[in-house]
């Protein structure tokens, strides 16, 4: 089976040089298509072909060509820029160099690369060396201080999805097949038309699909499975509600603190204040702002209104909407400092010339304002998305610890209850790994489609 | 004023990654020995405590500068950790990387993981206390009281005949009582069975100016333990791992089918307040001493505390059991010092002689009263009588009594299981499930049975033979 990968490796290579490069000759596809099946033995290779043997399944045979794919499309993406720079297309090297030469120092290659290396030490101690090991570890069975670990192959990761190899590979290319589908009808129909109306909605709709094809793929429970929809929905409801409540919430708090007001820097300055609390701290306020038999709220409500509230921790509702709060509350003084700075870059011009023209607050913050901090909101979408799904542990730790049964229970605290409180170093690894991916996934989404649209002012 | 923003925005940004990176997991308190100016000689005897509140920890550290100013040889060095898994998997690494502590405080339910924790050579990182005393009556001066520890605490961490680790801080449940409550609703006595306290709570349910709930207690798989402990019910195979390795646990006992059946009754019935948290030590706690609950089945570790907090009459009485079922017994909870292997033996017994010296009678009995944890040893009991502390706190001596009740079973003993935390947790989910999404309980524990039988035959397949 390893075999017919590196064959379809083989052909690829010559496919890709073929329609995706400028130059075809032979040398090329040989190089191309060697350079494929390298990259795509690294993995089977490394992981002892577990992937291939007789007992795996038919999600593994497929997790296992799934990483020979990566391993290929890999290696063709550095001889595709080998190519390049052979054709002169990029310049031998990165002008930074070219200028010191012209000014007049004499150095040997190897003064860059010594300039460079605090940097690529700390790097490698404390980013890459953890990463190969959590990449190792998801594929075993092992605990902390255990005399021996056992090779699970992709078992942690096979756990988490449905058992159905067809499947598997059905849904996401029926998503890949819509948003494709969403974006030919965009392109075929003219601006203004029903017809392009009915696109964009197809094209929201195509985007939705790609998270309801993914909640699919990953595995109810049952049969020795792990329950990992769940944890996905979770993790899915509660990073937008943070994101979309602290993003929209530290914009118009940002555009009302803005204004010309007596002691505005002192407002400014306090409203900053949430940011510098750690996330843990955010849990313990909020808890005793809700907590049901000591906290203010509950307790005002009683004495007050005569309102029974119910206990938050109870109600799948109440309790994420809670964790939606505390954490949107604690990202909030980042995005108002953010956007407080970029409301500085608004050109006053425009809105003086929107003014005469009679455009409303609306208008103008809509029209106006709202693309102006455009690059804010995307590097604030970055962040806050990646705080929404690595720093919000120590929240939910102290308000729910996931309770009620799971429900508020997110990748990250999955991760780190698995792996840390339960000493499951491998279950817990692969479920990094899992996060992992899904991190540079919607990185990756952002920049494709939220990039497109971000002015940086200028042209 | 753009540019005074941009200041301000770098140096928060910088603050708060300070911030977030100073991960303060770990304090160290060193406390200094007998004589300031010598360095040279001094023995420096690392003591990683899983407590870090000021009552406890303090305590620890008291009994430290107390024992260097009597040792001026031996500088013992107390560090405060967050909990009992940081300081493990904290050992565990301090093993492999050459520099780990001599003596490590760490709790009873992964007995089985301290004894089969290896560094990376594949020797165990514990030694047995017995074997490094060795018969010994007294260590530099100091007298062994191993010897003297209560039968409960000694029967609990005696595997395969040693008994492996010095016990500290041991507890066992027990339930407190608003009395002014209870006799308000005509109970004048502590309940004592299951019907007691449905009968109690149904009559103050009944009262016009009651609580709004009854009883609570965190939802911990200690309890419910204890629970299989007080039917003699086993809660895995091997003699609850006394006699072999376990390898196979049993949640779906009938045992456990009643209990969880009768707790998920009481909260059908309001007569159960949950907190919404597992393993609310503090929810549970509160709701009691503001008067939400008449009764709270709790750790008799707070004894004391429970004592000078409540401006009710707070009695203590044995943890309510299953009336239908002849009672066998409850069980301890709590933690003990490991002493780890491979140490010179002047530091080996700097350790054992501070070990000894931290549960002597005196220090034993003033543990005891500062929390309601039991006295450790028999001697600490006759101090404790001599001095009449049990007719002054009645309450005190409550969880001493259960222990010496209980028979001396597997049963009653509790179990030794690998991986025992997480099958706690996978015991605490379902009661949370079961409670909250009001599931039928049998099949939800079967569910947790199988979940928790795979994850023991993974440790096993790790760590077993």
């Amino acid at each position: 089976m390893m075999i017919l990968g590196l064959v379809v490796a083989a052909i690829l290579g010559v496919a890709y040089v073929q329609w995706k490069m400028d130059n075809p000759s032979v040398p090329r596809f040989g190089v191309a298509s060697a350079a494929a099946v390298a990259g795509a033995a690294v993995t089977p290779i490394a992981m002892g072909q577990c992937g291939f043997a007789a007992e795996a399944t038919g999600v593994d045979n497929l997790l296992a060509f799934g990483l020979m794919a990566v391993g290929a499309w890999l290696a063709l993406i550095g001889v595709h820029a080998l190519f390049d720079r052979a054709d002169g297309r990029i310049k031998e090297s990165s002008q930074m160099t070219g200028e010191i030469r012209g000014s007049g120092y004499r150095m040997g290659w190897w003064v860059p690369w010594l300039l460079l290396s605090p940097t690529l030490i700390i790097l490698v101690v404390f980013l890459y060396y953890p990463a190969v090991k959590t990449f190792t570890l998801s594929t075993q069975l092992t605990r902390l201080g255990a005399p021996k670990s056992v090779e699970v192959c992709f078992g942690n990761f096979s756990e988490l999805l449905i058992t159905d190899p067809v499947k598997l590979v059905a849904y996401p290319l029926i998503a890949l097949a819509a948003i494709y589908g969403a974006k030919l009808w965009i392109t075929r129909s003219a601006p203004g038309t029903w017809s392009r109306r009915g696109a964009d909605v197809a094209s929201v709709a195509a985007m939705l699909s790609v998270f309801v094809a993914m909640y699919a793929m990953f595995s109810p429970g049952g049969g020795g499975q792990v329950a990992y929809r769940p944890v996905y929905i979770n993790t899915i409801i509660i990073s937008v509600g943070i994101v979309a409540l602290g993003m929209a919430g530290g914009m118009a708090i940002a555009y009302l603190a803005f204004r010309n007001l007596r002691g505005g820097g002192i407002y400014r300055t306090l409203l900053i204040w949430p940011y510098a609390i750690s996330p843990a701290v955010a849990g313990v306020l909020f808890f005793m702002i809700f907590d049901p038999t000591a906290g203010i709220f509950t307790h005002g409500l009683e004495s007050w209104f005569g309102i029974d509230v119910p206990n938050y921790r109870e109600h799948a509702v109440l309790a994420m909407a809670a964790i939606i709060l505390a954490s949107a509350w604690k990202i909030l003084g980042y995005n108002i400092l953010f956007y407080l700075a970029g409301l500085q870059t608004v050109p006053l011009e425009q809105i003086e010339a929107a003014i005469i023209d009679g455009a409303s607050s609306w208008q103008r913050f809509r029209t106006i304002v709202l693309p102006a901090v455009s690059p804010i909101t995307f590097f604030l979408l970055v962040t806050n998305l990646t705080y929404a799904f690595f720093e919000v542990y120590a929240t939910i730790d102290f308000m729910t610890k996931g309770a009620p049964a799971g429900k508020t229970s997110v990748a990250i605290y999955e991760i780190i209850r698995v792996g840390v409180n339960s000493g499951d170093l491998g279950r817990g690894a692969a479920q990094s790994v899992l996060l992992f991916i899904a991190v540079i996934a919607v990185t990756l989404w952002q920049f494709r489609t939220s990039g497109s649209r971000v002015t940086y002012g200028g042209a | 004023m753009k540019y005074r923003l941009l200041a301000l925005l770098a140096v928060i940004s910088l603050i708060a990654a300070a911030c977030g990176s100073g991960d303060a997991d770990t304090t160290t308190t060193a406390v200094s020995g007998g004589d300031d100016g010598g360095t040279a000689d001094v023995i420096d005897i690392d003591f990683w405590v899983a407590f870090s509140d000021e009552a406890r920890l303090g305590f620890a550290e008291d009994a430290a500068t107390a024992f260097n100013a009597n040792h001026s040889d031996y500088n013992i060095k107390v560090t405060s950790f967050a909990s009992y898994n940081d300081a493990f998997d904290a050992a565990v690494l301090a093993v492999d990387s050459g520099e780990p502590p001599a003596l490590i405080h760490f709790f009873e339910a992964a007995t089985r993981q301290a004894l089969d924790a290896v560094d990376e050579a594949g020797n165990p990182i514990f030694k047995s206390v017995t074997e490094a005393i060795g018969g010994r009556s007294e260590i530099l001066g100091e007298p062994v009281v191993l010897d003297d520890v209560v039968s409960a605490a000694r029967n609990y961490y005696t595997v395969d005949g040693s008994f492996y680790s010095m016990p500290w801080n041991t507890s066992s449940t027990v339930m407190f009582n608003n009395m002014d409550i209870l006799n308000e609703a005509g109970i004048t006595e502590p309940p004592a069975t299951w019907a007691d306290v449905e009968a109690a709570c149904e009559a103050i349910a009944a009262l016009p100016d009651g609580p709004s709930g009854c009883i609570t207690w965190p939802n911990h798989s200690w309890f419910v333990e204890q629970s299989m402990g007080q039917v003699g019910e086993l809660l895995a195979n091997a003699d609850n791992g006394r006699s072999g390795r376990a390898t196979e646990v049993y949640l779906e006992s009938d045992g456990m089918l009643d209990y969880l059946n009768w707790w998920k009754s009481l909260s059908d019935a309001g007569y159960y307040t949950y907190t919404g948290l597992q393993r609310d030590w503090d929810g549970t706690s509160n709701a009691y001493i503001a008067g939400e609950v008449a009764m709270l089945i709790y750790s008799s570790s707070d004894t004391t505390f429970f004592d000078e907090n409540t401006d009710f009459t707070n009695v203590a009485s044995f943890m309510p059991r299953n009336g239908d079922v002849p009672y066998v017994g409850n069980l301890i909870g709590g933690a003990t010092i490991w002493m780890l292997d491979g140490m010179d033996s002047a530091t080996e017994d700097g350790a054992l002689a501070f070990m000894n010296f931290f549960s002597n009678p005196e220090n034993a009995a003033a543990w005891h009263q500062l929390t309601g944890y039991i006295p450790i040893t028999q001697a600490a009991v006759d101090l404790l009588e001599a001095e009449g502390w049990y007719e002054e706190s009645p309450n005190s001596k409550v969880a001493s009594d259960q222990l010496a009740a209980a028979a001396n079973t597997p049963a009653s003993l509790g179990a030794l299981l690998g991986n025992f935390v997480g099958i706690r947790d996978i015991i605490t989910i379902a009661i949370e499930d079961i409670l909250v999404n009001d599931l039928d309980v049998a099949t939800r524990i079967a569910a947790a049975n199988e979940e928790a039988n795979k994850s023991l035959s993974e440790y096993e397949q790790l760590f077993g033979g």
